[in-house]
């Protein structure tokens, strides 16, 4: 009951921010908060260079991670002032950055995410320009920016090979994740597992023990009705997404919704839900539903974005209960293939001079740097980006402090380096993603044929995408 | 195609002056009839015949001929205004300018005008521009970043529509023509009979019919068409539902909240609060409420009453019902507030006399009371239903996002999911101008009948 109460106050505490905060975005500048006297006396002339990092995060936690670095960096750079501005979404600072690039005031950063990579690379301004330019070409095999190690050849391979687009990397990674099985072990213990099911199988044969004890929790698993989980799943069969290798050796320009994997995966969803062991939330993407309703202890367990991994660790050990977190549940009928990456890139927009980008490029290295990456994964539980973060958390003994937050990592590592494992790029994959999920929903609540309700889903998307690629595609 | 539709609007010309005007003429026939031709035209000019191309469908000849009809209604109509002012009639409106005309106001003709200006060109910039432009991107392909567009012509509207033109058609007609049969049944019957009886509950009927007409023009989805049919239908069922519940419980909290009573200052003052919050908070808070794991309604129910209750938003009837409660929540204020206003403005007198002749309670409210309020009643009518159709999308993104399986996906829901969200800015505009002309048909026939039972006062 405790948990609920907690839940309640996190909801109330919600509410005062919606009725405090804006409706849009809020700019929060951060020129003086480090820099102090310093900015003043040792600017070399004139005002320095405003560089507008542009992040889709609003949350304390992560926005004032960003904001914390970018005063670092000005006090360091005097000559250059990062102003970090928090949009509510993605697609917002998408949005509000097209709109910006033809009004003549663009920003030099974005923060956009993984799934709009095609849609990013695609973007080009009222003159026909392509709007971001490849952060390898602008640092063009330079070792140092402005002081700051370059650290683009250290990103972590899973990352890299998703973010690398016709041989070219071309966003710095900034939050990347995996999606991993987060246990309250507490209640498997109680129902007599001992350890976190690993296959689709395990998972149904846990819940059918957790469910049929007396005292448990209302229902047994859960995960958001977010089509990355899809994702991750055509992933682990090795199956496709979309035709010329998920749209890496050529522009995708047909998408499978109905393929076998998919099928597979979403009949087992389906079952698991009818059985009472599968809770929905009832909304798409309420990530925040199922974190509640898994605090709460409503359930045995849920399949999370390990970017919370970290936080829900601890919020697992104040609410007193064990939190053990695994690799994503696979099918066992098939072998595995590899889980992807998931999360977001900071993109840099073309067109500034050469002052202004080397102050962009020497800032996305220190904010991606060795101290700061690993900062960043102990914040959150987001993977750490580059090597050397591994090492200095290796070397600080943290994985042995904090097991839960290497799951990903190492999930990450265990998959092949193939198409189906490295994810799509797909155009207008977020409207693909929306058909797919509110097909899951049809499916989930009603009671539909799945491989013909997929395969209307499959017709609507692949619609959505010849469409896509009529206005963008050669 | 296009010829043959100017060719009517050259005939349709002269008879619209014919039935409408006192005094027609030969000449006039003629400037009616090019006046008819051209507002026809300017459409098919304006989009570039592309209704009329190869491998259009029958539906796109008929939205074209929809839209060449509206324009020579429009130039007919400013055509008769003309011809009016010729023969020195005013048609309506004239009383207030009138009397500014005579009255000491002796300036300039561009001195309204001035004044006038900084509203209008903030209007032009900011309302006019964008609704323009709405129009124009509803006839594209296109998104934000993109190198190029597609005219796509009636595209986006036809696939919100039935194959058949037809159907299409035949449809409307039909609901049309119920109504007008139902209107003459009325007025060829006498009060107080069976047959007036059956006729006012045909007029009622007939009425519907109008709704379930749409609801068979809008496609059901499958074959390349987009699926609007659930949505007209879940607007339709949450618009009339918060309609309904926030005007009916806002007269009767007003009316129990207006008599005289202790501390009756500090309840009608809190009374009217939800209105000061954000539809987005609204839908906060009955989403803490109703919420399946965390709510408080679900919380209490389970642990004290011992009631198991289901996740509103995995029934369809359950998540609307939600989003009615919640939405009409947040408008009631507004209602209590008009209503509490309007209650003072109640004659006391007839109110009096008719305690005098005996009549009941239930007699006063309905006989004095209603009529009274009914220009208020007819005012909130008009910005509830607005308020329903245009502000609920805050509610519904926090309540439900369309659960379940786009159950209480609406129309302003559906223009943001697909034109915002998704970035498919032609569609999303499409659907606005949809809802656009949903809303002025709406007003228009509100005013048409309500119009006639309202009562200002006074003769």
């Amino acid at each position: 009951m405790k948990y609920r109460l907690m839940v309640l106050a996190a909801a109330i505490a919600l509410v005062a921010a919606a009725c405090g905060g804006g409706a849009d975005a809020t700019t929060t500048t951060v020129a003086d908060a480090g820099g102090g006297d310093t900015t003043a006396t040792d600017a070399p002339s004139g005002d320095p260079i405003e560089i507008d990092f542009w992040v889709a995060f609003s949350d304390e936690k992560r926005l004032g991670f960003a904001q914390d670095r970018a005063a670092e960096f000005n006090a360091a750079h005097p000559e250059y002032n990062v102003k970090v501005t928090s949009f509510a979404s993605y697609n917002d600072v998408f949005d509000a950055a097209v709109l910006a690039v033809d009004s003549g005031q663009p920003p030099a950063l974005i923060h956009f995410f993984e799934a709009a990579t095609r849609q990013a690379l695609d973007a080009v301004d009222s003159s026909g320009n392509k709007i971001f330019k490849s952060v390898t070409e602008a640092i063009g095999g330079r070792t140092e920016i402005l002081g700051e190690p370059v650290v683009l050849d250290n990103v972590v391979s899973a990352a890299r090979d998703y973010y690398t687009v016709d041989g070219s990397f071309y966003s710095m990674p900034w939050n990347t994740s995996s999606t991993v099985l987060l246990s309250n072990m507490d209640i498997l213990n109680a129902a007599g597992v001992t350890k976190p099911p690993e296959t689709w199988g395990e998972v149904t044969a846990a819940c059918e023990k957790v469910m049929a004890m007396t005292d448990g929790p209302s229902g047994c698993i859960s995960w958001p009705n977010h089509s990355w989980f899809a994702e991750q799943s055509l992933g682990q069969q090795g199956e496709l997404l979309a035709n010329n290798d998920n749209g890496r050796s050529g522009r995708a320009t047909e998408v499978f919704l109905n393929s076998k994997g998919m099928i597979d995966y979403v009949t087992w969803w389906k079952d698991l839900a009818d059985k009472g062991y599968y809770t929905y939330t009832g909304q798409q993407r309420d990530w925040g539903g199922v974190d509640s309703a898994y605090l709460a202890g409503e359930l045995a367990m849920m399949i999370d974005s390990s970017s919370d991994t970290v936080i829900h660790t601890d919020e697992a050990t104040d609410l007193g209960f064990e939190l053990k977190a695994s690799f994503m549940p696979r099918n066992e009928n098939v072998p595995y293939v590899g889980n992807l990456i998931g999360g977001a890139t900071i993109w840099m927009l073309d067109g500034m001079d050469t002052k202004k980008e080397d102050g962009a490029l020497a800032f996305m290295n220190f904010f991606s740097n060795p101290k700061n990456a690993a900062a960043w994964h102990q914040l959150t539980g987001y993977v750490p980006i580059t090597e050397d973060a591994v090492a200095l958390l290796n070397a600080e003994g943290w994985y042995d402090e904090a097991p839960n937050a290497k799951v990903a990592s190492d999930q990450l590592a265990a998959a092949a380096n193939t198409p189906a494992s490295l994810g799509a790029l797909i155009g207008n994959f977020v409207g693909i993603r929306d058909i797919l999920t509110l097909a899951i929903e049809d499916i989930l609540v009603n009671d539909v044929d799945v491989a013909t309700r997929l395969g209307q889903a499959n017709e609507e998307a692949n619609k959505s995408l010849s469409e896509y690629e009529a206005l963008f595609g050669n | 195609m296009l010829i043959l539709g100017l060719i009517v609007a050259a005939f349709l010309g002269p008879i619209f002056v014919w039935w409408k005007s006192e005094k027609p003429s030969l000449p006039r026939y003629g400037i009616a009839s090019a006046a008819a031709v051209f507002g026809a035209a300017v459409t098919p000019i304006g989009m570039g015949q592309c209704a009329f191309a190869e491998e259009t469908s029958g539906v796109d000849h008929l939205l074209a001929w929809a839209l060449m009809a509206g324009g020579a209604w429009l130039a007919l109509i400013v055509t008769q205004s003309v011809f009016d002012r010729r023969d020195g009639k005013r048609t309506g409106g004239g009383g207030v300018a009138g009397e500014i005309r005579t009255g000491g106001y002796r300036m300039g003709w561009w001195v309204p005008w001035l004044l006038l200006s900084p509203t209008l060109i903030i209007l032009a910039v900011f309302l006019y521009t964008p609704a323009i432009q709405t129009f124009t991107l509803s006839s594209k392909l296109t998104r934000l970043g993109a190198p190029r567009s597609k005219d796509v012509c009636f595209g986006n509207f036809s696939e919100l529509l039935i194959t058949d033109p037809v159907r299409l058609v035949a449809y409307p007609l039909l609901a049309i023509g119920f109504i007008y049969a139902a209107r003459l049944w009325v007025k060829r019957s006498t009060p107080d009979t069976w047959s007036r009886r059956g006729a006012d509950v045909t007029s009622v009927v007939a009425m519907l019919s109008a709704f379930v007409a749409f609801y068979a023009m809008f496609s059901a989805g499958g074959a390349g068409q987009v699926a609007y049919r659930p949505v007209y239908l879940n607007t339709v069922i949450i618009s009339v539902g918060i309609v309904v519940f926030g005007m009916v419980g806002g007269l009767g909290i007003a009316y129990l909240a207006f008599r005289q009573i202790k501390g009756g200052g500090v309840y009608r003052t809190l009374l009217i609060w939800p209105y000061a919050i954000s539809p987005a908070v609204a839908g906060l808070l009955f989403f803490m409420i109703f919420d399946p794991t965390a709510g408080i309604f679900t919380y209490t129910m389970e642990n004290w009453f011992g009631i198991d209750v289901p996740n509103y938003r995995e029934s369809a009837i359950l998540a609307q019902m939600a989003i009615i409660l919640a939405s009409s929540w947040k408008i009631i204020g507004y209602n209590i507030l008009f209503y509490l206003a309007g209650l003072q403005t109640v004659s006391v007198d007839q109110v009096e006399a008719s305690l005098i002749d005996g009549a009941s309670a239930r007699q006063r409210f309905t006989k004095i009371v209603l009529p009274a309020l009914s220009p208020i009643t007819f005012f909130l009518l008009v910005t509830n239903l607005t308020y329903a159709f245009f502000e609920v999308y805050g509610t519904i993104d926090f309540m439900t996002k369309g659960a379940p399986a786009g159950k209480t996906s609406v129309a302003i829901y559906e223009i943001i999911r697909v034109g915002v969200n998704n970035g498919d800015l032609g569609r999303g505009a499409a659907q606005s101008v949809l809802l656009f002309l949903a809303v002025i048909g709406v007003t228009l026939w509100q005013f048409r009948t309500s119009g006639e039972r309202v009562s200002y006062g006074g003769s």
